[in-house]
């Protein structure tokens, strides 16, 4: 039945922001706006907590979600703010979207949240886990 | 399109179409018939008057048997009226019923404006300020 209704833009990220501020369970990613005033709904920050037993371990990840005027129509712009080093993550931190499922698979219902755990599983594959991390800091 | 809209939708939106209330305008998003696009003016002899308030409403899939979604896009000065435009309304959470309307809840925004409840507040800075300086509040409230 639901396919009929569209949730636009706007009252669907307040409903992402509402789940956000309430957490998640075990606390492993979480998601809220950049600027708690900006009434667009376009910048979140957002962190993963690195998985246990890959050399993601042990550390925060910042990322920033740029949800534009066309979303969820449109997939949002992921990218990290912590060094990281990934198959689906640039040089500049940029997520690519055709190498992360969670984005190149992106619908009008997925989420915020979906893309934060789509990447923390990432960090749990074999192609990602035992990648030689770098240091400390944030990509430019 | 709209043939998956139910009735009551239907004849809902007629009517705000047909015999609109004094002050508040909504019209239906082209492409999202749950979708509203609304403007409110200021009530009279509220700080908010000559104001003109933009505000967008949509109809989740369980309306009636749950309340409209209101937000305001305009920002506002107000002590129920957070800073996303997020609206502490009992109509619109706890004490929605499916009797209530567009129009109804619409008419109660309105008269939010006239009338602020600094004692259920969403924006603790406005409420406290309204509560112990109302006219500088109402000051600051006028744009």
């Amino acid at each position: 039945m639901a396919q009929g209704v569209l949730v636009p833009r706007n009252f669907k990220l307040l409903d992402e922001l509402e789940k956000g501020e309430k957490g998640l369970g075990d606390g492993t990613i979480s998601w809220g706006l950049a600027d708690d005033a900006d009434n667009t709904l376009t910048r979140w920050q957002c962190t993963i907590i690195g998985p246990s037993k890959t050399n993601f371990e042990g550390r925060i990840y910042n990322l920033t979600v740029e949800c534009g005027e066309h979303y969820p129509k449109e997939r949002p712009k992921v990218r990290f703010n912590t060094k990281v080093r990934m198959n689906c993550v640039s040089d500049n931190g940029e997520v690519n979207s055709k190498q992360l499922d969670e984005l190149k698979n992106w619908q009008t219902h997925s989420s915020i949240k979906n893309v934060l755990s789509g990447i923390r599983r990432a960090m749990t594959l074999k192609e990602n886990k035992n990648f030689q991390q770098p240091n400390d800091g944030t990509f430019p | 399109m709209a043939a998956g809209l139910p009735r009551r939708i239907i004849k809902e939106t007629q009517r705000l179409m047909q015999e609109p209330v004094t002050g508040i305008q909504a019209i239906p998003d082209e492409s999202n018939a749950r979708y509203f696009h609304v403007v409110v003016t200021g009530p009279e002899g509220s700080p908010y008057e000559e104001g003109v308030f933009k505000l967008e409403l949509f109809l989740p899939e369980e309306y009636p048997m749950s309340a409209p979604k209101v937000r305001f896009m305009t920002k506002i000065y107000h002590p129920n009226i957070d800073k996303l435009g997020r609206i502490c309304l009992d109509i619109l959470k706890d004490k929605w019923s499916p009797a209530l309307q567009i129009r109804t809840v619409l008419l109660s925004i309105q008269a939010l404006l006239s009338a602020p409840n600094p004692d259920d507040p969403l924006a603790n800075d406005v409420a406290e300020q309204w509560k112990t300086n109302e006219a500088k509040a109402i000051d600051t409230g006028y744009l």
